[in-house]
């Protein structure tokens, strides 16, 4: 076998793997997808049914009586903390990458540098300890009650606080995991414009800050972009640490942002026990089924990023 | 302000104290736009300016010529602050714009002052338009229509509007090397400069691109002092009225272009010229 076509093989691996595994989901999730339709989607209720009852035949297919299977409050907490994690995230990381890139002596950047991409390398399940540990009694009894009385006029931001698990604690820890993420990728790219670039703008009367903002950010924008939405495919799939803070809520939809969740990677991970003991076999089809929402949403998300970035490299080529 | 220092006054070749004294009177009759006096600059421990004393005649061209590595891009960046971003350079000595020390100025203001454009071209990564509107934004100058009317005039200007005015909002990476230089010569004209500096501006540039800048450096002198450092003795012999030969941090002679061609005083000078080393 040639170079070549040994690589090509290597290359077929990767794309075949992705095939694979998403052909599995759906072909094992399909008599899910059958029986629960379009309202898997829109349904707010994840009912086992009686898990000692006679099972009951429904559109040709054998579930436990009274079993229902809808994720709605699972897309909503996935997409809100995810969402809440991105907003806290995003200023956080572009702010650390200009620290980083512009702010410091080259001998301490590569310092500090490291400690950020150290941030990177902390299992996630440490996170979600640590959450578990200091962060949820903090936010619980200190910052949450304090965010309600002072900040309960803005839309979300009022109303019972809980005791600390929940979407924002969520978020907030999802925050911490992808910041570096963001911030290592965009001071690589900040370090790396021309220095020509930063002199055009001092020598017109730019101070340091304003440089940053109108010259050095914009000219680095795609990095952001793309960074970002791998941060968001990060947050989208994190299970762990998640699990660990949202409060595992079921058939609960968020009412402000205090409010205990589940994101769909974390629930396939708490109800897999439970959905084993369904003698049909329709519960675990169904965790399947979420797992294959998941993983479009997912692809919809690289997607809708690819597309993005084409679409702007496009704009910059028919001008340049 | 006004009198020539010392270093200066050439000595030693026979003839040469007339042209001198015919300089001199010629520069105290245009007034002095920068004075420079008793320039020292250090990159850390590394001196590589030693006592640069130089007079900038207003509205005139002044040429830095050299061997590479002689100083003459670390002294123009001395005239508007632009050493400052680098770490670890220090400057001693005086320099006056228009007899006020520039130190004492607002660095921002110094640099709105004294423009710079740069040997490679630079334009951000931004349309022809934002790029010339640049300084005018980032200096909160003029609103919307001012500030349309300020690009097309600097683009005038620059001689390069005739080129783009139809697609003055496309990006500046559309332009070929020669129009981007003239667009950073624009984008820096834009904020109205007393003094632009010109860091080999040709030097990535060919014959044709070349002699269009030069035209417009000539046409430019006679509202803007031009300080221009070029590796191209032709060029200086071409554009300036006044030129200074820098050799190893040091300003070995400093007089009207076409003495410094034609009749050097010092024994550096004219081996430069002459092209024996450099």
């Amino acid at each position: 076998m040639n170079f070549r076509r040994f690589t090509a093989l290597l290359a077929c691996l990767g794309v075949g793997i992705i095939v694979v595994i998403v052909a599995f989901l759906a072909v094992y999730s399909w008599p899910a997808v059958r029986l629960n339709g379009w309202g898997f989607l829109f349904d707010n209720s994840w009912d086992l049914g009686q898990l000692y009852g006679n099972p009951i035949t429904v559109h040709g297919q054998q579930i436990l009586p009274g079993a229902h299977y809808g994720i709605l409050f699972l897309i909503v907490g996935t997409l809100l903390s995810t969402l809440i994690a991105l907003a806290i995230a995003v200023p956080v990381g572009v702010g650390a990458a200009l620290f980083l890139a512009e702010g410091m002596p080259p001998f301490l950047r590569s310092w500090l540098s490291f400690f950020v991409e150290l941030l990177a390398a902390v299992p996630s399940v440490v996170f979600g300890l640590w959450g578990y540990v200091v962060v949820i009694p903090f936010l619980g009894q200190r910052l949450f009650p304090f965010m309600a009385k002072w900040f309960g006029f803005i839309p979300f931001f009022g109303g019972s606080t809980g005791s600390g698990y929940g979407l924002l604690t969520a978020g907030f820890v999802l925050a911490l995991m992808i910041v570096p993420l963001i911030a290592a990728t965009l001071r690589d790219a900040l370090v790396s414009q021309p220095a020509a670039l930063r002199e055009a703008a001092v020598a017109l009367g730019a101070s340091r800050f304003e440089t940053m903002r109108t010259v050095l950010l914009p000219a680095t924008r795609r990095v952001l972009i793309g960074s970002s939405i791998l941060a968001t495919g990060r947050a989208l799939g994190e299970t762990m640490a998640v699990l660990m803070v949202s409060g595992n809520a079921l058939n609960y939809l968020p009412h402000n942002i205090y409010t205990p969740i589940s994101t769909m990677a974390s629930f396939i991970v708490s109800q897999l026990d439970s959905a084993l003991q369904d003698p049909t076999g329709m519960a675990v089809r169904s965790l399947a089924e979420v797992a294959l929402v998941l993983c479009m949403i997912s692809i919809a998300v690289n997607g809708l990023a690819r597309l993005l970035l084409y679409y702007e490299g496009r704009q910059r080529a028919s001008v340049a | 302000m006004g009198n020539l220092t010392e270093s200066n006054v050439i000595t030693g070749v026979p003839g040469s104290e007339r042209f001198v004294q015919d300089f001199e009177k010629g520069v105290l009759q245009s007034t002095l736009k920068i004075s420079v006096s008793q320039l020292n600059f250090y990159y850390g421990p590394r001196q590589v300016l030693f006592d640069v004393s130089l007079n900038i005649a207003d509205r005139k061209i002044t040429a830095l010529i050299g061997p590479s590595g002689c100083g003459k891009s670390t002294f123009l960046r001395t005239l508007n602050r632009l050493h400052e971003t680098i770490h670890g350079t220090r400057m001693e000595g005086e320099v006056l714009l228009d007899g006020q020390n520039i130190l004492e100025l607002d660095v921002v203001r110094v640099r709105r002052r004294v423009g710079m454009v740069f040997q490679k071209s630079n334009p951000f990564p931004k349309s022809i338009f934002e790029n010339v509107a640049y300084g005018l934004k980032i200096n909160k100058m003029g609103g919307r229509g001012l500030i349309q009317e300020i690009v097309e005039k600097s683009l005038h200007r620059a001689a390069l509007w005739e080129e783009v005015k139809d697609h003055i909002h496309k990006s500046a990476y559309s332009l070929s090397g020669g129009q981007q230089q003239r667009l950073c010569i624009a984008r820096a004209l834009a904020v109205d400069p007393e003094v632009l500096l010109l860091d080999e501006p040709c030097s990535a540039l060919d014959p044709i691109a070349t002699a269009k800048i030069e035209d417009l450096l000539m046409d430019l002198a006679s509202t803007c002092t031009i300080v221009i450092v070029t590796h191209n003795m032709q060029q200086a012999a071409r554009v300036a009225d006044h030129t200074g030969f820098f050799l190893l941090g040091k300003l070995i002679e400093f007089n009207k272009t076409d003495i410094i061609f034609k009749n050097p005083a010092r024994k550096e000078t004219e081996d430069y010229i002459t092209g024996r080393f450099g």
